[in-house]
């Protein structure tokens, strides 16, 4: 597939200083009144850039650089508050920063999707909003917008805060205890960012290439250890039925009723499974498998909801009946420490478990307009959605102690070999 | 066993099975209605304006033609889902069952479908008429919200009649429709508890009569329960559900304000509970029992040359022969209400003893309702399910001829 043409780098080392992570939100206003006042520039710039691609069919270059330029600061910004940097970043939005964009220069455009962009710009300043932004729904049903400051109304019956900043919340007690941003929340921060410099690069113009959310391209970082659970969307074949797309809710109460029934059952397995590993290190064979197939199953069902995979899924959540398999790892030793107090520690896991659920209902609402359209789920929804579903797997399997390896939050889809990490990870540049 | 003898065991036992079914709808067919009870033949012009009958017959033509229309289009969706529905078992990876499921949740999904643009009309006539106040939005969000209830009803059916078919293959109707027999009387218990919007009664005066007329036909006592539909709907109407425990009577707060008088409700009251004091949702299930046998070895049979329903590429075709079984079946179906219905109207005369109020609440059901007195032939055997007006009006001219005979 030819790169996109906005790219993220990382060239980040995961090391944070304690001192500026404690005070970093305080340390941001200087950026964020800057932010704002080049956000009103920015907002009239792309109004020019706009009748100059209506007429000319390119963008005009200065406006090109500097919306570019004004892309690249945001991004240092958010990068810097939300954790996936650490240095404090410049306020001309020049290259070079760890994590920074990588824009081409002006190429021609199509006058008639450059004369629709902002509507056509709306699902992925949405599924933004939902990574990074503030998501909000007003008491009418109307949808908060995104703005440029990557926050939207508060007010509303139903509010979301981003994937990132749910991470960011997280990563800034992980940075003050450890001193570094762990890999996986680094990875998807990354990940989010680069998502929202193309949407905003699409909606100024600066390409005509639609945001790419196929967190799975390019090939994103290894994760440190391999996981325990893994997901493999790679049986589906992105073909969606038309019939059964529109009628998917509907379809999937029989399963809803089931995994009800079926969760009640893994509710005492999960309990009898935790006095288990308690007192002997390890979940017996018959609960881990019981339980394996249940979380198998919840996987099945929400994907098939979401139209991460097409067809009707069995009632079993057997191994290897679905084009979205989930492969867990057989019962091993387990800390009974972490294990006797593994409903505290799966809680920062259970709370990125709850931004990645908005993420996968937005993957199922464009993904359900998307396959009604063409009759084929677009490739980075359902990617997106498998990491969303990959990533409540592993919640699931930690929470009810399949294994007692933490979810691993990075956008990496394969398990890696088991390595030690070094201590000075080398600074090779990493296409995000 | 030789052929003759397994002849002659196989005519045994049907020529028993009809012995028992015609003991049945003997039983079941048993009325409180005095035999020999003859109707006057009334001219529906003496009970309403010419007006009135006109924008009746208007607006039944309509409901007519939309009913016949809903049916061909479900004849014909179906039908063709019986031959290409098949296909979309490549979209399960359910396993023999779960895709069973999923083709009969489709066949339901392309009939709603199909009767979208039907009910649509028809809630537009009904609008039109004064009689409905729903919205559009609400009627196809309620109705979508309805298809969903309709999906787990068919996979729990479609898990019974594949999971029979399993070990017992072409002979799952021998225990197939025991069961669906069990799952009938099991809805019809928890029905009540599925009703929206209903709260108890709080008309003491109301509670009181109740209770009279139960005791008056047998019964202890009665709930009564009124349901909020005013929103929605401006027809009044009133049920009886429930089994047992379960059993109510239900009046809608259409009946109750204040366009009816006391008397007039009085006979709905009685009514309703004549369904109940003569067990006739026992029997409506029993008569269910009855159609259920034969009916699921229709079925069998059909499907046989697509493996039977054990496969899941004969749920299209077994769906299509249900509808069509139950489209027959409606004529006979309709009697069967009829016949119930007209017993409870025998019974609300005889204990509410209020013949006048009986023939006025008649007359006030056509026109708020806009019901034709006189409805064509075909449309009384295949959409009546109660007796016409003017039959209602004509029992009650009967009880009052038969009374005044009784009375000193």
């Amino acid at each position: 597939m030819e790169p996109h043409p906005i790219r993220l780098v990382v060239m980040d080392d995961l090391r944070r200083s304690r001192l500026t992570v404690f005070f970093r939100l305080l340390l941001l206003i200087p950026h964020v009144i800057w932010l704002l006042l080049w956000s009103i520039a920015a907002f009239f710039a792309s109004i020019a850039n706009w009748v100059v691609v209506l007429v000319t069919g390119t963008a005009s270059l200065d406006l090109h650089r500097f919306l570019s330029a004004f892309v690249r600061y945001s991004t240092h910004v958010y990068a810097y508050g939300f954790l996936a940097a650490n240095p404090y970043p410049g306020f001309t939005g020049s290259p070079g920063y760890p994590i920074d964009v990588q824009i081409d220069p002006p190429a021609r455009q199509g006058r008639l999707g450059a004369a629709f962009r902002l509507i056509l710009a709306v699902p992925p300043l949405i599924l933004t909003a939902v990574l990074v932004g503030t998501a909000s729904w007003n008491a009418t049903g109307e949808r908060g917008g995104y703005d440029a400051s990557y926050s939207a109304g508060s007010t509303g019956s139903f509010s979301a805060l981003g994937l990132a900043i749910v991470v960011a919340f997280l990563g800034w007690f992980a940075c003050l205890a450890r001193g570094r941003m762990p890999q996986g929340f680094r990875d998807l921060e990354a990940y989010s960012l680069r998502y929202a410099a193309q949407t905003y690069g699409y909606l100024f113009l600066l390409t005509d290439r639609y945001p790419d959310s196929d967190p799975s391209w390019p090939e994103p970082a290894p994760a440190p250890a391999p996981p325990a659970i893994t997901l493999h969307p790679d049986g589906d074949d992105l073909r969606r039925s038309r019939v059964s797309v529109f009628f998917r809710l509907l379809l999937t109460f029989p399963h809803f009723v089931w995994l009800l029934l079926w969760s009640v059952a893994a509710f005492f397995a999960v309990v009898l499974n935790w006095f288990a590993v308690v007192f002997t290190g390890r979940a017996p064979d018959a609960l881990h498998r019981f339980l394996t197939a249940y979380v198998r199953y919840d996987v099945h069902v929400f994907a098939y909801l979401f139209l991460v995979a097409n067809p009707f899924p069995g009632f079993t959540g057997a191994a290897g009946s679905y084009p979205v398999e989930v492969a867990i790892a057989p019962p091993e030793r387990q800390s009974r420490w972490t294990a006797a107090f593994r409903l505290f520690l799966a809680f920062p896991a259970l709370l990125v478990t709850s931004s990645f659920n908005s993420v996968l209902v937005l993957v199922g609402v464009g993904g359900w307009f998307s396959s009604l359209a063409t009759g084929r789920m677009p490739a980075g929804l359902r990617n997106l959605g498998a990491y969303s579903l990959r990533y409540a797997a592993q919640t699931d399997g930690y929470l009810f102690l399949l294994t007692g390896r933490y979810p691993y939050s990075g956008p990496a889809q394969l398990p890696a070999p088991l390595e030690d990490e070094p201590e000075e990870p080398p600074l090779a540049p990493l296409a995000a | 066993m030789t052929t003759a003898r397994r002849r002659a065991v196989g005519a045994l036992a049907l020529a028993f099975l009809a012995a028992v079914y015609a003991v049945g709808v003997v039983l079941l067919w048993r009325s409180s209605i005095p035999g020999g009870l003859d109707l006057p033949n009334l001219d529906a012009r003496e009970y309403f304006g010419a007006a009135e009958l006109e924008k009746a017959r208007d607006y039944q033509r309509f409901v007519r033609v939309n009913f016949i229309l809903t049916q061909v289009a479900l004849l014909f969706v179906l039908g063709f889902y019986a031959v290409f529905g098949p296909r979309f078992a490549r979209e399960s990876a359910a396993g023999r069952i779960g895709t069973g499921m999923l083709l009969g949740m489709i066949g339901l999904a392309f009939l709603w479908l199909a009767q979208l643009p039907f009910g649509l009309a028809q809630l537009w006539w009904e609008r039109r008429h004064g009689i409905s106040h729903m919205g559009y939005g609400r009627w196809v969000l309620e109705n979508w919200l309805g298809l969903g209830g309709a999906f787990l009803f068919i996979c729990l059916a479609i898990l019974i009649v594949m999971a029979l078919a399993g070990p017992l293959r072409e002979w799952w109707w021998l225990a197939g429709a025991p069961a669906f027999v069990g799952l009938a009387l099991l809805f019809a218990f928890l029905f009540p508890y599925l009703i929206p919007g209903v709260h108890p009664v709080r008309d003491q005066a109301l509670l009181a009569e109740a209770k009279e007329l139960a005791a008056q036909q047998g019964l202890e006592d009665i709930r009564v329960e009124k349901q909020d539909v005013r929103e929605l709907t401006s027809a009044p109407n009133a049920e009886a559900v429930g089994l047992g425990p379960s059993q109510r009577v239900i009046l809608w707060d259409t009946l109750l304000d204040g366009r009816f008088a006391k008397d007039e409700v009085r006979v709905v009251l009685a009514h309703e509970i004549g369904h109940l004091s003569r067990n006739h949702i026992w029997k409506s299930v029993a008569w269910y029992a009855l159609f259920a046998l034969p009916g699921a070895y229709l079925i069998a049979r059909a499907t046989r040359r697509r493996g039977g329903v054990y496969t899941p590429a004969a749920i299209p075709l077994a769906l299509f022969v249900l509808v069509v079984l139950e489209l027959l079946a409606l004529p006979l179906q309709n009697g069967i209400t009829r016949h119930l219905e007209a017993e409870a109207d025998w019974l609300a005369l005889e204990t509410a003893r209020e013949p006048e109020a009986a023939e006025r609440l008649f007359v006030r059901l056509g026109t708020t309702s806009l019901s034709d007195p006189r409805p064509p032939t075909w449309s009384y055997l295949l959409m009546q399910t109660h007796p016409t007006l003017i039959q209602r009006i004509a029992m009650a001219e009967a009880w009052k001829i038969r009374a005044g005979h009784a009375s000193p």
